[in-house]
C-alpha cells in the first residue's frame, strides 16, 4: 500500500469492478436461459485448441461451465453433452464437463451466499 | 526370479540389448556386479556402448506419404544413465543402485526410435505410444511382439567416425559449434573427438557443447506437432557432460558417439534464440557483464510478479519481468533460483491431468540445465539462457491451458488432507509418505510434504523417501531425470521459496501418468541386491 492511498480506497476500487461485473454476469444469466443447443455447441467448438483464440480463451472455460450450470436447462446441456459425446475423444473434456455428474458437483460446490447477488463463480 | 542359464558376460548383455530383451538384459547386468563383482561404472559403459550405435535418427522429424511432418522421439537411454548416476549419490547404499537397474531395463527399450514408430521394431515407443501391438498383431495376439525381442537387428544410422585434429582450439570449437548448428553431423562429431582428446581442452568442450545444446530450443510447442525438441538438445549435452564426468574422458568414446551427432540432427530450432538475443542486445546492452549472483535477490514482491508472469502471463509478460530484475540489478543465479521456484506453483497448484506433467516438466529439467551451466562454467551469453528456460516453462504450461480442462481428472484439495498429515507423528510420516507415493495419491502426499516441512527442518530423508518410491516406476527415464534436477536445484537455490521445489516435486511424482502399472524392474532390483527395509 502506497503511502497516499488509504486501504478504504482500494476497497472502493475493488467494489467498482464488483459492480461491473455483477451487472455482466446479470446479462450473461439471460443470454445463458436463453441460448439454444445450435449457440452452445458453437461457443464450446471456440475452446478448440485449434480454434481457440488462445490460452487466455481456453482458461475460461471452467467458469463458462459453472455459468451454464448454475442457470442453463438440464435438457439443453444434456443435448449438447451428446453432440460432443458423439465426436470421440478430442471433445471429451467438453462431454464430460456437461456430464450430469459434473453438473451435480458443480451446483453443490459453486457457493450462492444469500447477501450475494449471484453465485461465487470462479474468475479465471 | 527365475533360474538363469549360463554365465553372465558382457558379450551376454550386449546380445541381450539389441536383441530388445529387457528382461534378459538387466538380470545379466545385475548378475555381472552381483555374482562377478564387475564395478557399476563398468557396466553402465558396457551397457551404453552396446547401445550407441542404435540411438541415432535419420532426423526428428518424418515426412509422411503425404507430405505432412510427425515428429520422432530423441533417445531417452542417455538421459536414464545421466538421472540415475546423478541419484546414487542421493539415495544412500545399495539403494543408489536402484535407479541404474531402472535405467538398463529402460535401454533395449529405447533403440532404433525411427523404427519403433513405424512399428518396425519393438520397445517402449511401439508397444505404448503408437500401439503397434493393435496395428499389427504377430501370430500369438495374446503376446505383444513390440515387448521383444527383436525380430530383426537394429538399424544404424549413423557410422562412428575417426577425429578431426588441426587447426586451433578457437578454430576448431568454432567450426564445431557451426556444424551442430548446420546440421553436419560428422563434422561436429569428428571435431569433437578431437578436442575431447586433450585434457587441457575438455573445460572448454564442455561449456561449448552446453551452450550448442541450450540454444536450439523451440520457440513454442503450441499447436506445433513434432516441430519442436522440448529442450532434449540442451538435456543431451547435459547427460553427455555428467557421465563423461563418471567414467572418465578416455573412457567415455561411447558416450560421445550417442549423444553428440544427435546436437546436429533435424530439426535445429533457433527462432527463441534469435528472439532473446534481439531485446538483451536492445535493453541490456551490458548482459555479459551482469554478476552471477548480486547483493540484490529478488524480493517476496518480485517472486509474486515473476509467479504470475510465468503462470498466467504470456511470453512478453515473461520477458518484461525478468528484464526488469537484470536491469535492477539482479544477479543471473538470482534469477534463475526464482524461476524454478516460482514455477513450481504450477505443479502445486494447477496441474491435475497426469498427462499434463510432461512437457512443462522438460522445461523444468531444460532449466536444471541452464542453472548447471551457468553455476558451473563462465560463458558471457548466460544471462540469455535464464530468458529460454522461462519463457520454455511458461509456453508449456500455455500449451496445455489451450486444452480445456478435464474435469474428470480432478484433485482433490491437498488441504482436505492436512489435518490427518499433521495427526502422524513425524518419525513415523515418511514410510506413510511412501506407500502413498506408490499409491500415487497426489491430494495426501501432497499433504503429507506440507505438514513434515513444516514441523521439521530436515529434508534429506524426505526428498530420499520421495525419490526412492519414484524410482519403483519402470520404462520411463523422465522420473529419474526429474529427480535429478529437482534435487540438484533444491540443493542450490537460495530464494525463500525454496522447500516449493519439494513440494512440486512430490506432486510430479505422485501423480504424472505411468508407463507401467507393475514394479517388476524393481523386483529384479530387490532379488539381486537385497536392499534393507525395501
Amino acid at each position: 500500500m502506497s503511502d497516499d492511498q488509504t486501504l478504504a480506497e482500494f476497497w472502493r476500487i475493488r467494489n467498482a469492478a464488483a459492480v461491473t461485473l455483477a451487472l455482466t454476469e446479470e446479462q450473461m444469466r439471460r443470454v445463458v436461459q436463453t441460448a439454444s443447443v445450435e449457440q452452445l455447441v458453437a461457443l464450446f467448438e471456440t475452446f478448440s485448441p485449434a480454434r481457440s483464440a488462445g490460452p487466455e480463451w481456453t482458461r475460461t472455460f471452467d467458469p463458462l461451465v459453472e455459468h451454464l450450470w448454475a442457470w442453463g436447462d438440464s435438457e439443453t446441456i444434456a443435448a449438447v453433452a451428446e453432440l460432443f459425446r458423439a465426436r470421440g475423444l478430442p471433445w471429451a473434456s467438453v462431454a464430460n464437463a456437461l456430464s450430469p455428474n459434473q453438473g451435480d458437483r458443480l451446483r453443490a460446490a459453486t457457493p450462492h451466499p444469500s447477501w450475494a447477488r449471484q453465485p461465487a463463480f470462479g474468475l479465471i | 526370479m527365475g533360474l538363469i542359464q549360463g554365465a553372465a558376460t558382457v558379450d551376454r548383455l550386449r546380445e541381450e540389448i539389441q536383441g530388445v530383451r529387457y528382461r534378459d538384459a538387466t538380470s545379466t547386468f545385475c548378475r555381472l556386479m552381483t555374482e562377478q563383482d564387475r564395478p557399476l561404472k563398468d557396466m553402465i559403459k558396457a551397457a551404453i556402448a552396446s547401445a550407441a550405435p542404435y540411438v541415432q535418427v535419420p532426423s526428428h522429424l518424418m515426412q509422411l506419404p503425404n507430405g505432412e511432418l510427425r515428429g520422432v522421439n530423441y533417445d531417452h537411454t542417455i538421459l536414464g544413465w545421466r538421472g540415475a548416476i546423478s541419484l546414487m549419490g542421493e539415495l544412500g547404499g545399495s539403494r543408489g543402485i536402484l535407479p541404474n537397474i531402472q535405467a538398463m531395463w529402460y535401454v533395449p527399450q529405447g533403440l532404433n526410435v525411427w523404427e519403433q514408430v513405424i512399428c518396425e521394431f519393438p520397445g517402449h515407443y511401439a508397444r505404448d505410444g503408437e500401439q503397434c501391438g493393435k496395428k499389427f498383431p504377430g501370430p500369438d495376439e495374446s503376446v505383444n511382439r513390440f515387448d521383444g525381442p527383436a525380430w530383426s537387428v537394429p538399424r544404424i544410422y549413423f557410422q562412428d567416425h575417426d577425429p578431426i585434429e588441426g587447426g586451433s582450439v578457437d578454430e576448431r570449437l568454432a567450426r564445431m559449434n557451426w556444424a551442430i548448428s548446420e546440421g553436419d553431423k560428422a563434422e561436429a562429431y569428428g571435431l569433437f573427438l578431437g578436442l575431447a582428446r586433450d585434457p587441457v581442452n575438455r573445460r572448454r568442450l564442455k561449456d561449448a557443447i552446453l551452450f550448442a545444446g541450450i540454444t536450439d530450443l523451440q520457440d513454442t510447442i503450441i499447436n506445433r506437432g513434432g516441430y519442436q525438441n522440448i529442450g532434449h538438445k540442451a538435456l543431451r549435452a547435459r547427460a553427455l557432460v555428467d557421465i563423461a564426468d563418471y567414467l572418465g574422458w578416455d573412457n567415455a568414446h561411447e558416450l560421445f558417439y550417442t549423444v553428440v551427432p544427435d546436437l546436429g540432427c533435424s530439426p535445429r530450432l533457433y527462432g527463441l534464440w534469435s528472439e532473446i538475443c534481439t531485446i538483451c542486445k536492445m535493453e541490456l546492452p551490458g548482459y555479459a557483464s551482469i554478476p552471477k549472483r548480486s547483493d540484490k535477490p529478488l524480493t517476496e514482491r518480485e517472486l509474486d510478479v515473476l509467479t504470475e508472469a510465468i503462470v498466467w502471463g504470456g511470453p512478453f509478460d515473461v520477458n518484461a519481468a525478468i528484464m526488469g530484475f537484470f536491469k535492477r540489478g539482479a544477479g543471473i543465479l538470482d534469477v534463475g533460483d526464482a524461476v524454478i521456484a516460482c514455477f513450481q506453483r504450477y505443479l502445486i497448484d494447477v496441474l491435475e491431468h497426469p498427462n499434463a506433467f510432461l512437457h512443462p516438466t522438460h522445461a523444468l529439467d531444460y532449466m536444471n540445465v541452464v542453472q548447471s551451466w551457468v553455476r558451473d562454467y563462465d560463458n558471457p551469453h548466460q544471462v540469455k539462457a535464464v530468458f529460454m528456460g522461462a519463457r520454455f516453462m511458461n509456453d508449456t504450461i500455455r500449451s496445455n491451458a489451450n486444452f480445456p480442462r478435464d474435469p474428470t481428472f480432478n484433485l482433490e484439495p491437498r488441504a482436505k488432507y492436512r489435518s490427518w498429515a499433521d495427526d502422524i507423528p513425524i518419525d513415523r510420516l515418511l514410510p506413510v509418505l511412501k506407500d502413498h507415493v506408490l499409491a500415487q495419491d497426489a491430494p495426501r502426499s501432497c499433504a503429507l510434504v506440507d505438514s513434515y516441512l513444516e514441523r521439521t527442518s530436515e529434508r534429506h530423508d524426505l526428498l530420499d523417501t520421495i525419490t526412492y518410491a519414484a524410482c519403483h516406476w519402470q520404462n520411463d527415464p523422465h522420473v529419474m531425470r526429474n529427480g535429478a534436477s529437482s534435487l540438484e536445484e533444491f540443493r542450490h537455490n537460495r530464494t525463500s521459496r525454496r522447500d516449493d521445489i519439494i513440494r512440486g516435486y512430490v506432486k510430479h511424482q505422485s501423480r504424472y501418468v505411468k508407463r507401467a502399472p507393475t514394479h517388476d524392474c524393481f523386483h529384479v532390483y530387490v532379488d539381486y541386491f537385497k536392499p534393507a527395509n525395501a
